[in-house]
């Protein structure tokens, strides 16, 4: 034994030697593209507010492109078109959003009740005296949601996120909301405020300020839903002390609601019967309801859109599992719906709809691979929306769609432009707004299946409100 | 483990003699003849311990044949080692005489092999018990700083860390029960140790190279902080505390208890504390001028303090060992003095007060099993979760945000002496994720893994004890994102003139982005001799070398620091002629530490005393240097426009460019501590430490402690027991380039306490006073010198009970 030992230390003695001798210090460093940062050195010469454009950052922004033949998310440099990064993604089946305010992409996978965010690397924080814009590359966070069932509609209003979980009547589990923020994700909040149901529905949640206005699903008996998983009433629910609170339950009810949009002054709901309005008094919500025009029939208003400085909303009134759609404006403030003049050609169906960044453009891309811009026009007090315009976004040949592809859109919150990926060509196409024309041109390697817009988007002070 | 072995003497003492085979039976007597309960007699390289009666007998039974190596231990008395040949079916009688020893000599638990003051070759020093309450302060640096060869870096009182032998930062590694705290305290001197000295059982520190059991970041030392958070026993025990201090207000309350039953133990701990600003005999600033007649009390403004933790732990007691866990959350929250920017304190210092939110949760498993195996005897498995956040908060918005995250995994194979031979395997895994974000993020995130295989031995050869050991370690550093701004550094004494014409023709200017993988194998060998050379004294030898991998701050650093006021550049980076920063020519190399270490010691008698000289020789020390050139703090206050700037150029927010180079560097000094008990009641301490700290090539190392000395005088009985301290600060005019000297001073602090007995708790009442004379006291190792000195006179009434 003793030997034996003795032998081992003289190994170890020789082997720490040859240690010893290649005991040592390796570096790698590989340096990647810079990232460009405005001038940060004010010398104190005079006034701050002199320079406030040194802090901003002039950038079209950043475009995700989910990939269609893998689970991979792509970030492209608007401003030169060139790849970033690309992440792969957790899950196989994804839905691409942003986050309120363009900071992050939110990558959603319903079916495995998860939420995750790419950090686009673009973003503005405001220090007091001026906005100070950040650039940075993407970054996966590693913040996520896996604690709510079936995420399922996504609302962004005003710097917040509602999420609503659909719940699921199988596995007995119930439906919530949790609302966050950019900051939100960026300081990884683990305990996000929200709502818990006692049951599973298909529904929605509208943040707005302090409120949140969410839908309620009564017992099956008291329900006048014809599809009891769709909630027939709404409740304003009020946010103090860290949580949500019910304070109102709107006194209207709203059978079969599905969708939901909100403005400056109004949020509205989809009803089999109409629209359902709340209009805010301060703290206060004030219910009305808009019969369905017979131009709807049979069809039901299951969609709505509306923007923040745009008076009127645009429904989309289909049947259940798509079909013919009717495309209506509402007008909350006279209490009016009214049918389109245009509407979608024969043969073509709509495939993605959005306001602009400003809210003066209704966008329809439809299957045919035309843009369909409206724009809205007052005659005394009354918003018209009428085609201002069509882009053909694409030269292939849409009977070429691969299945299970489609052309997908998102419009940039700073500017005048709109992006259309087209699986087809495997490319996106930048899209001006005002001029109708494409401007651009973004090629893929591989066929993209979803696309948003992150960056900082423009803000509202600049616009002008005089109407 | 008490409750077990005097299980063990009860067994022992109910069998027949004729059972008692291969059994050792024995008595503890001190010099007087009188018996010695209560002492603990272990088996070296074993886990058999037991305790002495209170006839001071106690019997050791079921050893197997051969050498034993007996270790006796008791308070107030010197250890003994005897070693024992036992063989088949025999009963040994022996009789042990304790000398007394005046400098208490308690086991450190922070290395797998056995060391104390009086008996390892490299030098340890413990503070426990009564000496830890009376010295336990509100951070770490201050609670050990009586400590020979201990400084603090003093940090206005609320983050001051230890400096251990003029080393401090990444050089001290600060562990708890044996594990890294996993803080950003290494960091920054502006930035805490979440660690907490009113509820710990004792703190040790390692001097010199301590690589060999800790790897990179412990080559200037350790200090681990043990508590019984995990419990080794169940016996029912505890301890609770309440204090108020006059000088900052300050209110403590603090308790831990331990109970269970035969097979589960619970431990449970808090602490609360609260302080205001604390006052200062004399003006914060230095260079105060007192035109205006100053009326009241000086105070170092924003150094308030609050804090609040707690402990819960479990384990599983068996007869070979236990394993438990244990959970801690730790809150602070903290005034960082000094903390503020630019100049116009005195109109801003409110408003612009900065302010530490810290929060840290730590789980740690820790484990002891022994075995009876051939090879093995015993392994210590200890695991770690530290999940650790401060944010700095400036006029309530958050300015930085500091996150560290730690994975550690230790597990030490303690093996049966081989001839003679006691130790074991260590085999060591940590990972760190550090990062900080906002205003203040001058470290990019990176995450630093470590692998490490360490051998540690020791043999008694006669009187001479031989220690060995070495240590292999694969560090690896990785930051995806290392910045690379392009500042506009520039001198500042080509005067004002050309400054006001910057141009900004780029509006825009280009930060360049490496991708940076470090990978470094450190290796750290040591030898120890401890000579007996004579009865009651030894002499001891420590040669070591070790290696340490420079860290993520001191590599890949660029950005205002504002705790230091520096905006600091890491060795990654280099600054050419002009002024631009470009990556460093300089391979990144491991700094590598000599260290040579004599010890010489009475051990026993009425007179006790240690000595220590080392000399230290470290190539390629990172360190900074003073570029001489200013950046933009990038920090700016949106001073109100209301402010008419007269002059227009104010440099409020540039920062002197610091740049971490290397070079050699040596580091000798030494430590002196004399122990004298004149009578049962009387004792007189003498204490004296020094260190110098230089260039090879010229030139001295800033903050480097001056020399000390000073003396304690003790007296106690059974109920009262007084301390007197008086300890002298030289002056320290060896400095570095930019920075100025520091005036010595005396700081005289006593305190008494009484002990009674109510309800049938053991209470002690204490009164403290530290800094009596109220002088103004500048710390030179500290960063904020000239705007904080330590508190003025202070009295601190409290009552501490045991149950």
């Amino acid at each position: 034994m003793t030997k034996l030992f003795k032998l081992k230390l003289i190994a170890l003695a020789i082997s720490s030697t040859l240690i010893t001798a290649c005991g040592d210090a390796e570096t790698n460093i590989v340096e990647k593209n810079p990232i460009e940062v405005p001038d940060d050195h004010d010398h104190g010469d005079g006034d701050d507010h002199d320079h406030g454009d040194e802090y901003t950052i002039d950038s079209l922004g950043r475009l995700v492109v989910l990939a269609n033949d893998s689970n991979t998310a792509s970030f492209f440099d608007l401003d030169d078109n060139e790849l970033l990064d690309t992440f792969t993604l957790t899950n196989d089946s994804n839905t691409l959003s942003s986050s309120p305010d363009f900071r992050y992409a939110v990558i959603a996978s319903r079916a495995q009740d998860y939420l995750g965010f790419i950090d686009g690397g673009l973003w503005r924080e405001d220090h007091g005296e001026h906005l100070h814009d950040y650039k940075q590359g993407p970054a996966a966070s590693s913040f996520e949601l896996t604690s709510g069932s079936r995420p399922t509609h996504l609302v962004k209003h005003d710097g917040k996120l509602a999420i609503f979980y659909d719940g699921d009547a199988e596995s007995g589990t119930v439906a919530s909301v949790e609302v966050l923020t950019d900051n939100d994700i960026t300081s990884a909040t683990a305990a996000l405020p929200g709502i818990t149901y006692d049951i599973n529905m298909h529904g929605v949640a509208e943040p707005r300020g302090e409120h949140l206005l969410s839908t309620i699903r009564r017992d099956d008996a008291e329900s006048t839903s014809v599809a009891k998983i769709l909630p027939d009433q709404v409740g304003v629910y009020h946010f103090h002390d860290g949580e949500y609170e019910l304070e109102q339950t709107l006194e209207l009810t709203c059978p079969d609601l599905h969708g939901a949009a909100q403005n400056h002054d109004y949020v509205i709901f989809g009803c089999s019967d109409g629209v359902l309005l709340a209009h805010q008094h301060d703290d206060e919500y004030e219910a009305e309801k808009i019969a369905n025009i017979a131009a709807v029939g049979d069809l039901r208003i299951g969609t709505i859109y509306g923007h923040e400085n745009s008076e009127s909303f645009i429904g989309v009134a289909s049947g259940h599992g798509g079909g013919p759609a009717v495309i209506v404006s509402i007008d909350p403030e006279n209490a009016e719906m009214e049918e389109l003049e245009w509407q979608l050609a024969d043969g073509a169906s709509a495939i993605s709809y959005s306001f602009s960044a400003n809210g003066e453009h209704f966008l329809v891309l439809d299957s045919l691979g035309f843009l369909n811009v409206l724009e809205a026009h007052a005659h005394d007090d009354h918003t018209h929306w009428e085609l201002a315009g069509q882009v053909d976004i694409t030269e292939e040949d849409v009977t070429t769609m691969p299945e299970g592809m489609k052309f997908s859109m998102t419009v940039a919150q700073n500017g005048q432009f709109a992006y259309v990926a087209d699986p087809i060509a495997q490319h996106v196409v930048q899209v001006h707004l005002e001029d109708l024309e494409i401007e651009g041109e973004l090629e893929l390697t591989f066929p993209p299946a979803a696309i948003t817009w992150l960056g900082i988007a423009e803000e509202e002070e600049e616009h002008d409100h005089e109407h | 483990m008490k409750r077990r072995s005097q299980l063990a003497v009860l067994i022992a003492a109910l069998l027949p003699a004729s059972v008692l085979a291969n059994s050792i039976e024995g008595t503890v007597l001190n010099n007087q003849g009188k018996v010695v309960a209560n002492a603990t007699v272990e088996v070296e390289g074993s886990d058999v311990k037991v305790a002495t009666d209170e006839n001071g007998k106690f019997v050791i039974v079921n050893l197997k044949d051969g050498l034993k190596e007996l270790h006796v231990v008791a308070p107030g008395y010197a250890h003994l080692h005897r070693d024992i040949t036992v063989s088949g079916d025999e009963n040994q009688s022996i009789t042990f005489n304790l000398k007394r020893s005046p400098i208490e000599v308690i086991d450190i638990e922070a290395t797998p092999i056995h060391m104390s003051a009086m008996e390892s070759a490299s030098p340890v020093s413990v503070l426990s018990g009564e000496q830890l309450r009376r010295q336990q302060a509100a951070t770490l640096g201050d609670s050990l700083e009586k400590l020979p060869g201990v400084n603090t870096n003093f940090h206005g009182k609320v983050a001051s860390t230890p400096i251990i032998r003029g080393l401090s930062g990444p050089r001290v590694l600060i562990t708890q029960n044996g594990l890294d705290v996993s803080d950003v305290s290494r960091v920054g001197p502006d930035h805490s140790v979440a660690s907490e000295a009113s509820t710990a059982q004792q703190i040790e520190v390692l001097r010199g190279p301590a690589t060999l059991f800790y790897g990179s970041g412990a080559i200037g030392g350790v200090v681990n902080v043990v508590d019984n958070r995990v419990p080794t026993d169940s016996t029912t025990r505890g301890e609770w505390n309440l204090e108020h201090n006059s000088v900052d207000n300050q209110k403590v309350a603090s308790f831990n208890a331990t109970t269970g039953t035969d097979s589960f133990a619970f431990y449970a701990d808090a602490f609360w504390r609260e302080a205001d600003d604390y006052e200062i005999p004399v003006a914060a600033e230095l260079d105060h001028d007192d035109h205006e007649e100053h009326s009241g009390d000086y105070t170092v403004e924003n150094s308030n303090e609050e804090s609040d933790g707690f402990t819960v732990g479990a384990s599983y007691l068996m007869d070979q060992g236990f394993i438990g866990i244990a959970i801690e959350q730790f809150n602070r929250q903290y005034g960082i003095p000094g903390h503020t920017h630019g100049g116009e304190e005195e109109e801003h210092s409110e408003e612009e007060s900065v302010y530490a939110d810290l929060e840290q949760t730590k789980v740690q498993l820790l484990s002891e099993y022994n075995l009876d195996n051939e090879w093995l005897n015993k392994i210590n498995l200890r695991v770690g979760h530290t999940d650790y956040k401060h944010a700095e908060i400036e006029n309530s918005l958050v300015g930085t945000t500091f996150k560290n995250e730690t994975n550690e995994f230790r597990v030490d194979l303690m093996h049966n002496p081989f001839s003679e031979w006691n130790g074991g395997l260590s085999f060591h895994y940590k990972q760190s994720d550090v990062e900080a974000q906002g205003e203040e993020a001058f470290t990019p995130p990176s995450q630093t893994q470590s692998f490490a295989v360490a051998l540690m031995e020791e043999r008694h050869f006669g009187d001479f004890l031989v220690q060995l050991g070495g240590r292999v370690e694969r560090v690896t550093i990785d930051a995806d994102n290392a910045l690379l701004p392009n500042i506009d550094a520039h001198a500042h004494d080509e005067e004002e003139a050309d400054e006001h014409d910057h141009d900004h023709e780029e509006s825009t200017a280009i930060t360049r982005v490496f991708d940076v993988e470090h990978e470094f194998t450190p290796v750290s060998l040591s030898a120890g001799l401890v000579w007996d050379f004579t009865p009651s004294y030894n002499l001891g030898l420590s040669v070591s070398r070790s290696e340490r991998a420079p860290s993520a701050s001191e590599l890949l650093s660029f950005g205002a620091h504002i705790g230091t006021g520096t905006y600091e550049v890491g060795a990654l980076f280099d600054v050419d002629k002009d002024g631009h920063f470009g990556l460093s020519e300089q391979a990144i190399d491991l700094e590598t530490a000599n260290n040579i270490d004599l010890t010489f010691r009475k051990t026993q008698g009425d007179i006790g005393f240690i000595f220590n000289a080392f000399y230290n020789q470290v190539d390629n020390y990172y360190y900074q240097i003073d570029t001489g050139l200013y950046a933009e703090s990038g920090h700016s206050h949106g001073d109100e426009d209301g402010h008419d700037h007269g002059d227009e150029h104010d440099h409020s927010s540039e920062l002197p460019v610091y740049l971490f180079k290397t070079d050699d560097v040596i580091l000798h000094g030494f430590e002196a501590q004399v122990a004298w008990q004149l009578t049962d009641e009387f004792k007189v301490d003498l204490f004296s430490d020094y260190v110098r700290a230089r260039l090879k090539d010229g030139g001295d190392l800033p903050r480097t402690p001056p020399l000390r000395f000073g003396t304690e005088f003790s007296y106690q009985t059974e109920k009262l027991s007084a301390h007197l301290h008086v300890t002298r600060y030289q002056e320290q005019d060896r400095t570095a380039p930019e920075e100025t000297a520091t005036d010595g001073y005396t700081m005289l602090d006593a305190s008494v306490s009484y002990d009674l007995s109510v309800l049938n708790q053991d209470v002690s009442l204490y009164l403290r006073g530290t800094n009596l004379t109220d002088t103004e006291a500048r710390v030179h190792s500290s960063f904020l010198k000239n705007i904080a000195p330590r508190p003025g006179r202070s009295f601190a009434l409290g009552i501490r009970g045991y149950f």
